[in-house]
């Protein structure tokens, strides 16, 4: 019986979900309207993917918002520099962007804790560094204008109002259903597992390194993906993606949706992309707005926002149902 | 002088566990020096010493966790494991518990011993669940098995423990301090699970404060102090053994005495 109710209440969510995101691009016509709704399922793309490796995997990943720039601007500079067809610059991304994660993951988690944290920044300085160095290619600090519209089998996106909307909406949902079953595998498992008790994971059989990198090469695909579809629609790549203050607006979405539970982070980057331009007359308090909400989410609900989500069966067995974020842990003790 | 001891037990069958001359140190403390011996399949040897004698490093440089040697070998089946990566040990079949009883307390019962099957020994679909199977059902795990591992007692958590290593079938199980915290009965219960462990071909290393345990079940026993082996033997002659009686058993030494008949 229970079961039976549980498994209406999945098909429902599904129906719901599926039918706001077939009448949502239709609703929201406006201009301004629009590109926020595009933003904002980009970024849940980008922060449901950092969960993978921050939350589940606990690792101080903090290249997780490169990658995404680095999609936006292998889509720019492939397109505009070298004329690279405009579907081959998507796999282009994804390629360099795992290739990427691969090695500077590899590097980093020889180190531990806040070392890993530091050496993965570094990367997105990097990134930085090297735009403003090649300017010929990258365009420098202004960042490269005019990316070609994004065309798959001769249609062309821009053409029709809603194209790219529904499009980060497919890789949003495509996204989300990977991650959840990355999660839910023995593959998510063992992440969890060297998260929460390394020295015994490994003596279980679990290679740490191997399995951290391989959930940062994963959570990169998708990431790279948004990247590029961000460079298209916007028609630009800018430096400005590599900036300290989208990676604290990510991560603040990981932490207060709740990180461990792939769709927390989903529902605070809407709820966050969409509140802090709704708030944009008070300059940059919302920003203070923000840090204030984080403080308190982690001090009164380490679980995230999605916790109280899983409130009511929570009463009855609390510490099973809460996965912790090791940052949460962090910042609370 | 303590390899050719362990040398000379050997002769025969090749061991299935050679420690020789491993040695750790921490800044200017030795943690272990030039400790050496050998176990074959089937062997159960006791590990006594002291608090900081070195027992549960020995086993940390055994099974490369968090650490390895700085001097000396290991050679587990024929393979030199001193420098090989704790995951590859586990599957070559070397398997260890913990001192301070843990789990992978966000995840289930049933999805701490799957880890180890599929990880530990490669296995997937049917063949793995009948392995998860066996193991639960070896350690009366099976009731709990969709539960939190976070909601088990101390015995259960080291049960499951024991579960999530006995899945792969290894031929050695180390156990470090296995019966702390355990009440009479569950000790009971658990030297009849190890002597079962045995008798299904594994080999036992067994670190143990609990004496009528380690000497009860132990073919031989080990007794190491600051560090270093004292001595190696059968249960009631390390018992007699008078640097035992100073250097560890201490006021005990008359239920020593006792034990050893």
């Amino acid at each position: 019986m229970k079961k039976d109710w549980t498994r209406i209440g999945r098909i429902a969510s599904i129906v719901v979900v599926l039918a706001v995101a077939a009448v949502a691009p239709l609703v929201l016509t406006g201009g301004v309207a629009q590109n926020l709704a595009v933003l904002s399922i980009l970024y849940a793309v980008v922060a449901s993917n950092w969960d993978l490796t921050l939350g589940y995997a606990g690792i101080f990943n903090f290249a997780h918002v490169a990658f995404f720039g680095i999609g936006s601007y292998v889509a720019a500079i492939a397109t505009l520099q070298f004329g690279v067809p405009v579907w081959l610059d998507l796999i282009l991304a994804v390629v360099v962007v795992v290739a990427v994660g691969g090695l500077v993951s590899a590097l980093a988690l020889r180190l531990r804790g806040i070392y890993v944290a530091l050496v993965t920044f570094a990367l997105t300085q990097l990134c930085v560094a090297l735009i403003n160095s090649a300017k010929d290619i990258t365009g420098g600090p202004v960042g490269l204008i005019g990316v070609p519209d994004l065309e798959i089998r001769g249609f062309e996106l821009g053409s029709e109002p809603h194209a790219y909307f529904y499009a980060a909406e497919v890789l949003l949902i495509l996204s989300t259903i990977a991650m959840r079953w990355l999660a839910t595998s023995h593959f998510g498992l063992s992440l969890v597992a060297l998260r929460d008790y390394e020295a015994y994971a490994v003596a279980r059989g679990i290679p740490a390194r191997r399995q951290r990198v391989l959930a940062i090469m994963a959570s990169s695909i998708p990431t790279s993906l948004a990247g590029c579809l961000y460079a298209h629609y916007l028609i630009v790549a800018s430096p400005d993606v590599f900036s300290f203050s989208l990676t604290t607006l990510l991560l603040s979405m990981v932490l207060v949706g709740g990180a461990g539970t792939i769709y927390g982070p989903i529902v605070a980057a809407i709820v966050l992309t969409v509140g802090t331009e709704g708030l944009h007359q008070l300059g940059n308090i919302r920003y203070m707005i923000v840090a204030v909400l984080i403080v308190l989410t982690l001090r009164f609900l380490p679980g995230g926002l999605w916790s109280l989500w899983t409130l009511v069966p929570a009463i009855r067995r609390r510490r099973a149902t809460r996965v912790p974020s090791p940052l949460a842990e962090e910042a609370s003790s | 002088m303590s390899m050719q001891g362990s040398r000379m037990q050997t002769t025969g069958s090749p061991p299935l566990l050679e420690v020789a001359s491993v040695g750790k140190s921490f800044g200017a403390l030795a943690a272990v020096a030039d400790v050496s011996f050998a176990l074959r399949e089937r062997d159960i040897l006791g590990i006594a010493g002291p608090n900081g004698a070195g027992k549960t490093t020995l086993f940390n440089l055994i099974t490369g966790t968090p650490f390895f040697p700085d001097s000396g070998r290991v050679t587990f089946r024929g393979t030199r494991i001193d420098r090989m990566a704790p995951h590859r040990i586990f599957r070559l079949g070397l398997a260890r518990t913990f001192q301070k009883e843990a789990s992978f307390a966000n995840l289930t019962v049933e999805q701490n011993v799957s880890l180890g099957a599929t990880y530990g020994a490669g296995l997937s679909g049917r063949a793995r669940e009948r392995a998860v199977d066996a193991a639960l059902e070896r350690l009366d795990l099976s009731a709990m098995r969709r539960q939190p591992a976070s909601s088990l007692t101390v015995y259960g958590t080291k049960r499951l423990m024991l579960a999530s290593a006995i899945v792969v079938g290894p031929k050695l199980l180390m156990l470090d301090e296995p019966a702390s915290g355990l009440t009479a009965s569950e000790v009971a219960d658990l030297q009849s699970l190890i002597l079962g462990f045995r008798d299904d071909g594994m080999a036992i290393l067994l670190i143990e404060h609990i004496l009528p345990l380690l000497f009860g079940i132990s073919e031989r026993v080990m007794v190491m102090d600051f560090g270093r082996k004292l001595i190696e033997g059968p249960p009631s002659e390390v018992a007699r053994d008078q640097r035992v009686i100073d250097a560890y058993l201490g006021g005990q030494s008359e239920a020593a005495h006792a034990l050893a008949g």
